[in-house]
C-alpha cells in the first residue's frame, strides 16, 4: 500500500522555520547595514586623513614644493567638491574605496570641510596613488598655497610648454608629466595640453598664453600670470568648474586679507608708518568681493600691479 | 473520553509552541544585548579616533600656521615669522572665526616677560592675543615656538622680533555637535 499522506509538518515545525528564517534574515541584513557602515566610517575617516596630510605639503617660503606621491591602502576615488558660499567658500574632501565585500564602489563617506585648502583637482580622482604639489598664489600679496593633485593612472603630455615650467616640473620630478614638441609624439592615452599655436590636433587643453586663458571640455576659464603661474597649473589640472569656484574662493580670502592689511596700515600709520593703500585696498575690497567669474581677472590685474608697485616703494612694506 | 484526550494533547502543544516563542523572544534579547554592548565600544572607539584627528590636524596647523599669509611676516628677513601687527588685526575679524576649524588659537609671548592679553590700547606692551577661544571646554592644545615681529620706528626703523608660543587645539566632540 503506497502511503497518500506524504511528509507531514507540525505546526510547531513550521513555527520554528518560519520564526528562524525571520531571525536569520535579521541577522544578515544587520550584517551588510554593519559591513556598510564600518566602509562609510573608514572612508570619512580617510577623507580626513587625506585632508590633514595635505597641511604639510603646502608651502611655505619655497616657490615650488616637490610634488609628493600619496599612496592609497586600496584603489580609492577622491571627490573633490568646491562650494564658493560663505565668507571663504569651502572645500570638501570624501572618498570611497573599492571592496570585494558588497558593491564594488559604494556611496563616498562623509564628506570633510575645509575653509582655508583650495585643491585644483578632476571633480574624481581614481587610482591607487596620487601626485600632489603646491604653489603659493601671490594677488599681489601671498593669498594661498594651491595644491594640485591628479591620479597616476592619468599622465599627461605638456606639448611646446615654456622653458620656464619646464624647467620647474623636471627639477621636480614630476611623475605623469611628460614633455614634447608635438602632440603626435605623446603617449597614447594621456591628456595633451598644447601651449600657443597648437589649436585641435587632438589636445584636450589648449593653452593661449597671450589671452592668458585655458579652453578645456569646451570651456574657457582665464588665468592671472603671477610670479609663479600658480594659477595656470590650476586651470590645466582642475575641471573647469572647480577651478571656477576656487578662484571665486580665492578672491573672498583676498578680500579679507585686504582688510587685515588695511587694519595694519592704520595701525602702523601713527606710529610713523603711513603707507596711503588703504583707499587702494578698500576699492580691491569691492572688486574681489563682487568677483564672479575669472573673464573679470583682467580687469583686477590693473589694480593688483598698481598695489604691488605701490608697496614695493614703500620703506615699511605691509606685505 | 475521546475529547478529553485531544483537549490534553492540543494543550500540550501549544505549551511546547509558547516554550518555543519564549526561547526565540529571548535569543532574539540576548543578541540585541551583544549588539548593544558592541556599538557602545564601537562608538566609543570612533569618539576617541575622531579627538586623535582632531589634534592631529591642530598639530599640522600649529605647525604651519606661521607660514599662512594671515600670520606671515612678509620681510626676506624672517620667512617662518609671524607678524604681530597683521595678528593684531585679525584680532577684530571675527569671519575668521571657523576658518582653521580650530576651538582654540593664541600666541603667547614669551621673552621679554610682559603680562595681559593685548589690546589695541595696550599692544606691544603685552602677552597673550587669543585669536579663538570656544566657550565650551577645549582639547589639549598643541604649541611650537615661533619668533613674533614687528616694525618698530625709533631709530630710524628696524624689525623688532620676541620669542613666542602659538598655541591651538582642534574642535572637540561638543562643539561639532556630538556627545562626550
Amino acid at each position: 500500500m503506497k502511503n497518500k499522506r506524504g511528509f507531514e509538518f507540525s505546526f510547531g515545525w513550521i513555527f520554528a522555520i518560519i520564526v528562524g528564517a525571520v531571525i536569520l534574515f535579521l541577522g544578515i541584513y544587520a550584517a551588510m547595514n554593519l559591513v556598510k557602515q564600518a566602509r562609510s566610517t573608514g572612508d570619512t575617516f580617510a577623507g580626513k586623513e587625506l585632508g590633514i596630510i595635505l597641511t604639510p605639503i603646502e608651502t611655505s617660503a619655497e616657490d615650488f614644493n616637490k610634488p609628493t606621491p600619496i599612496s592609497f591602502p586600496v584603489e580609492t576615488r577622491v571627490y573633490n567638491t568646491c562650494d564658493s558660499l560663505g565668507n571663504f567658500g569651502s572645500q570638501k574632501i570624501s572618498v570611497a574605496t573599492k571592496s570585494s565585500l558588497g558593491k564594488t564602489w559604494e556611496k563616498p563617506g562623509v564628506a570633510s570641510t575645509f575653509y582655508n585648502k583650495y585643491i585644483f583637482s578632476a571633480s574624481t580622482i581614481e587610482g591607487k596613488s596620487a601626485t600632489v604639489f603646491a604653489k603659493p598664489f601671490n594677488f599681489p600679496y601671498k593669498v594661498a598655497d594651491l595644491i594640485f593633485m591628479w591620479s597616476n593612472n592619468d599622465s599627461y603630455c605638456f606639448v611646446n610648454a615654456p622653458d620656464e615650467m619646464k624647467e620647474e616640473l623636471l627639477f621636480g620630478n614630476v611623475r605623469g608629466v611628460n614633455f614634447t614638441s608635438s602632440p603626435t609624439e605623446c603617449k597614447k592615452g594621456s591628456k595633451k595640453v598644447c601651449f600657443s599655436g597648437l589649436t585641435g590636433a587632438g589636445c584636450n587643453v589648449e593653452v593661449n598664453l597671450a589671452s592668458q586663458s585655458v579652453k578645456k571640455d569646451k570651456q574657457t576659464v582665464y588665468y592671472y600670470s603671477d610670479k609663479g603661474n600658480a594659477l595656470l597649473y590650476g586651470a590645466i589640472f582642475a575641471d573647469s568648474g572647480i577651478y571656477e569656484c576656487q578662484v571665486k574662493r580665492l578672491m573672498k580670502r583676498t578680500a579679507s586679507l585686504a582688510l587685515i592689511y588695511i587694519s595694519k596700515s592704520e595701525s602702523l600709520a601713527p606710529r610713523g608708518c603711513s603707507s596711503n593703500l588703504e583707499g587702494d585696498l578698500s576699492a580691491f575690497v569691492n572688486q574681489t568681493l563682487s568677483f564672479n567669474s575669472t573673464i573679470e581677472l583682467r580687469s583686477l590685474e590693473l589694480s593688483v600691479e598698481n598695489i604691488g608697485r605701490t608697496n614695493d616703494a614703500l620703506s615699511c612694506k605691509l606685505f | 473520553m475521546r475529547c478529553h484526550v485531544n483537549y490534553f494533547k492540543n494543550q500540550k502543544g501549544q505549551m511546547k509552541i509558547q516554550e518555543m516563542a519564549f526561547v526565540l523572544v529571548a535569543i532574539l534579547i540576548f543578541f540585541g544585548i551583544i549588539a548593544i554592548f558592541f556599538l557602545r565600544i564601537g562608538i566609543s572607539g570612533l569618539q576617541g579616533s575622531v579627538e586623535n584627528q582632531r589634534a592631529e590636524e591642530a598639530n599640522e596647523i600649529v605647525r604651519k600656521l606661521a607660514a599662512t599669509p594671515e600670520f606671515s611676516f612678509t620681510s626676506k628677513d624672517c620667512d617662518n615669522c609671524i607678524d604681530l601687527d597683521k595678528v593684531m588685526a585679525l584680532k577684530d575679524r571675527k569671519a575668521y572665526a571657523g576658518f582653521w576649524g580650530l576651538d582654540y588659537l593664541q600666541i603667547k609671548i614669551l621673552y621679554p616677560e610682559k603680562t595681559g592679553e593685548c589690546t589695541k590700547g595696550s599692544y606691544p606692551d603685552c602677552q597673550t592675543i587669543t585669536l579663538i577661544k570656544n566657550k565650551n571646554e577645549t582639547g589639549i592644545a598643541k604649541s611650537a615656538f615661533v619668533a613674533l615681529c614687528r616694525q618698530e620706528f625709533k631709530q630710524g626703523g628696524y624689525v623688532k622680533c620676541e620669542l613666542g608660543r602659538i598655541s591651538a587645539s582642534g574642535k572637540g566632540l561638543d562643539s561639532l555637535g556630538g556627545t562626550k
